[in-house]
């Protein structure tokens, strides 16, 4: 029971290192079950390089996955491994992770710098060397003006990017986000999705987890969809979308004269309805989204419409899984 | 990527992540208010006790004459005291040393108060005799050779100090009578006073009060806070042990409330050195007491620490379970002080810190034991006749206590040093056990 003097986790003799061909992050069977609620069933997943989103509405049980990946919780059963190693026996692959959490919850009296730097320690690094990367990181993130500020006085971005950094010392080989976007104005979005692409192309793993899908879209196409707390899709979300492609869709057009367009919209074979819902708005159905919206720009542009907005209203997370789970969601 | 360098020594590698730890929770605990309040009201706890003290220093205590032998009973301006070295009769006006040729002066009557001081050898271990008779009623006055040698050891005008192997304390004080029999009030009770102050602000106000509330509202959120609010995520997915960080956020307790410990024991100490009665200007003389008491409540803190933070770890409410744990040791305080041996005393964390101030005591006023015989017996009257015990010697007596181990002062401190560390480092190990199976949400 000596104090951990080698700096690798646990009391043991030699350096902890990864293991060789080992997944960086490798779940087997994973449950995790609190009484008869199952939050996570059977999960079997393993990934190496690149970003991945992790999709799922709230209470899908992305949380519950990156609490056991950070060694939080145990699961119920199941083995997970993170560079060969489990977590929750030994923290030492811990050494190459940088985590996220979801809380907004911080050290508010500390500054930016003083939060990395001290955190950093816990990585392994002296005061002098953590120091020293304290303002890398802040660097990377863009944080070197306000370094020296409390976190308290930071704006949720701001607060959010501190995180961001104190994940990043070290360098670490595997980055779990969790909800890094929520919360965020549109400015801080943009910084944050530049950072995650950014690591994306440094060869890093990534795990980013929303439940917004066009965010996730912005940086990465690689998904997990998580649905009630099972896997249910893993892959590239243009796939996906694909499949979706040829089942019902609506477009949804805001305009001020929906009649008028709504007779040049019908010729289009792959139209099958219209509708008005409101005196300046038009609904399209159709089963090839893609087809439509290749003719629709044209289409307004020959007969001069005016048109103020174009949205796929279901074309988010609640209608992949509406697909996914053939509507019972 | 910066890679640490293969060699560490200690110091680099403590000021990696343990010490990172201890000086985040430091840190931390500096900003919080709440620590300050709980020392502050430490603070103005002891200062009451200090200021009672130092009030009781303060006061003059009336010399009393125990054996009545500065009253003119005759009304002859000479005191009972002085007629009767003289041989004159004390109830007779006429019969006085003023008679005598060339007269003799009468004596004011504040010489014949406090005129038979002890003259008592206090390093005395075993049966012993003492005494002496400075105002010479017993040698001097008309009284029989029997009387004059009532404890019956052949030697006129002394007292045996009568000592238990057995039960290594004083049995018992038999006095010829008129031996020692009016002592110098204030200069027994000031220095019992001081004394037992020490002990009982060491025992009491050091010891229980601040070792266990200190712990009991610094130590049990050590762990719990920052799994409730959520902060434990940048500590726990880290490559460092629970344990560490258990023994992290401790050592960053102790680095807290040890110096605040030192400062209360340097002030106190400071006041009482100045306020307390000594030849010079300050009892440098309790200084080992001081040390005792600093280091006994360092040791109760520890070990307090670690339990409390294992018990806040247990359950949200782990004040719930201390609490009890906190009765439970000032029940054993108030044993200790009336049954030091009690083995009871050995599932406590108070006995053996207590037993360390109680060996220390011993070693810095080694006639300790005497002293409060003296007292109690105060020169043998009772309470039939002017005075009895002498102030300040029942609440010494209260307050002091044997080790109960048995054992020399420096073997009980060694003992009770280790018995000490050895609870924090199991309740290390428990808390640990307790923390590394916790789930944290």
């Amino acid at each position: 029971m000596m104090p951990d003097m080698q700096q690798v986790g646990q009391a043991q003799t030699q350096q902890w290192a990864p293991k060789i061909n080992a997944p960086v992050v490798l779940l087997e069977n994973v449950s995790k079950t609190y009484g008869k609620i199952h939050a996570l069933s059977e999960i079997t997943l393993a990934l190496s390089g690149g970003v991945t989103g992790i999709l799922g509405m709230n209470g899908a049980g992305k949380s519950t996955l990156f609490n056991m990946l950070m060694g939080k919780l145990k699961p119920s059963s199941g083995s997970i491994k993170l560079f060969g190693t489990d977590p929750w026996k030994n923290p030492a692959p811990y050494a190459r992770i940088g985590f996220v959490p979801e809380h907004e919850k911080m050290h508010d009296w500390m500054t930016a710098h003083g939060f990395v730097s001290l955190f950093a320690r816990l990585n392994g690094l002296t005061r002098d060397e953590a120091k020293v990367e304290a303002d890398r990181v802040l660097d990377f993130v863009g944080l070197t003006d306000v370094a020296h500020k409390q976190i308290g006085r930071y704006s949720k971005g701001m607060r959010q990017r501190v995180k961001i950094a104190h994940a990043l010392v070290n360098d670490p080989d595997l980055i779990v986000l969790d909800e890094p976007l929520q919360g965020c104005d549109p400015l801080a979005r943009t910084t944050i999705m530049n950072v995650i692409r950014e690591l994306g192309k440094m060869g890093r793993t990534v795990l980013v987890s929303s439940h917004i899908l066009h965010e996730i879209e912005r940086i990465t196409e690689q998904i997990v969809i998580l649905h009630n707390g099972r896997l249910l899709a893993l892959g590239n979300l243009h796939a996906i979308r694909e499949k979706m492609d040829n089942i019902p869709h609506t477009i949804s057009i805001g305009c001020e004269n929906p009649k008028e367009l709504a007779k040049d919209i019908i010729n289009n074979n792959a139209v099958y309805g219209i509708s008005f819902p409101r005196s300046d708005n038009l609904q399209v159905q159709t089963h090839n989204l893609n087809e439509v919206h290749r003719e629709l720009p044209s289409l307004i542009v020959e007969n001069g419409h005016i048109v103020n907005s174009i949205d796929n209203p279901d074309d988010d997370l609640e209608s992949i899984l509406n697909y996914l789970t053939g509507g019972f969601v | 990527m910066i890679s640490p360098p293969k060699k560490d020594n200690v110091f680099r590698a403590l000021d990696r992540k343990l010490g990172a730890v201890a000086e985040f929770t430091m840190r931390q605990y500096r900003t919080k208010l709440s620590t300050w309040v709980v020392m502050g009201v430490g603070f103005i706890a002891i200062a009451i006790i200090v200021l009672f003290y130092v009030d009781s220093m303060q006061q003059e205590i009336e010399a009393i004459d125990n054996d009545g032998d500065s009253m003119d009973w005759d009304g002859d301006g000479y005191p009972t005291g002085q007629e009767r070295i003289y041989g004159t009769d004390p109830d007779n006006p006429d019969s006085n040393p003023g008679t005598f040729t060339p007269p003799i002066a009468p004596d004011p009557p504040e010489k014949w108060i406090n005129e038979d001081d002890f003259d008592w050898d206090l390093s005395a271990t075993s049966d012993t005799t003492a005494g002496y008779d400075d105002d010479g009623d017993c040698r001097l006055s008309d009284t029989t050779e029997s009387q004059k040698d009532r404890n019956r050891n052949n030697v006129n005008c002394d007292i045996i100090l009568d000592y238990s192997e057995i039960r290594g304390e004083w049995n018992d004080i038999h006095s010829d009578g008129f031996v020692d029999e009016d002592p110098d009030e204030e200069k027994y009770s000031k220095e019992a006073i001081h004394r037992a102050f020490l002990l009982a602000i060491g025992k009491m106000g050091f010891v229980f009060l601040l070792g266990i509330f200190l712990p009991l509202f610094l130590a049990t959120g050590l762990i719990r806070e920052e799994m409730e609010n959520s902060t434990m995520h940048f500590m726990i997915a880290k490559p460092i042990a629970r344990r560490d960080i258990f023994l992290g956020r401790v050592v960053g307790y102790l680095g807290i409330v040890w110096p605040y410990v030192i400062a209360m024991g340097i002030i106190v100490g400071l006041i009482s050195g100045f306020a307390g009665p000594s030849d010079g200007f300050f009892r440098f003389a309790d200084l080992g007491m001081w040390m005792a008491i600093i280091f006994a409540t360092m040791m109760a803190t520890l070990v307090y620490g670690m339990l409390f933070c294992a018990l806040g770890t247990l359950w949200k409410r782990g004040i719930v379970l201390a609490l009890p744990f906190a009765a439970w040791e000032l029940g054993m305080a108030i044993v200790s002080f009336n049954a030091p041996s009690a083995s009871i005393l050995r599932f406590s964390v108070i006995g053996w810190s207590l037993n360390i101030i109680d060996a220390a005591s011993l070693i810095v006023w080694p006639n300790l034991g005497l002293f409060i015989e003296m007292g109690l017996w105060g020169g043998g009257h009772n309470s039939n006749f002017w005075g009895s015990e002498l102030e300040g010697s029942g609440a010494l007596s209260v307050f002091a206590s044997d080790t109960g181990l048995g054992i020399s002062p420096i073997a009980t401190i060694a003992v009770s040093t280790f018995v000490l560390l050895f609870q924090a480092i199991i309740l290390w190990v428990i808390g640990s056990a307790v923390f590394k199976g916790k789930e944290i949400e």
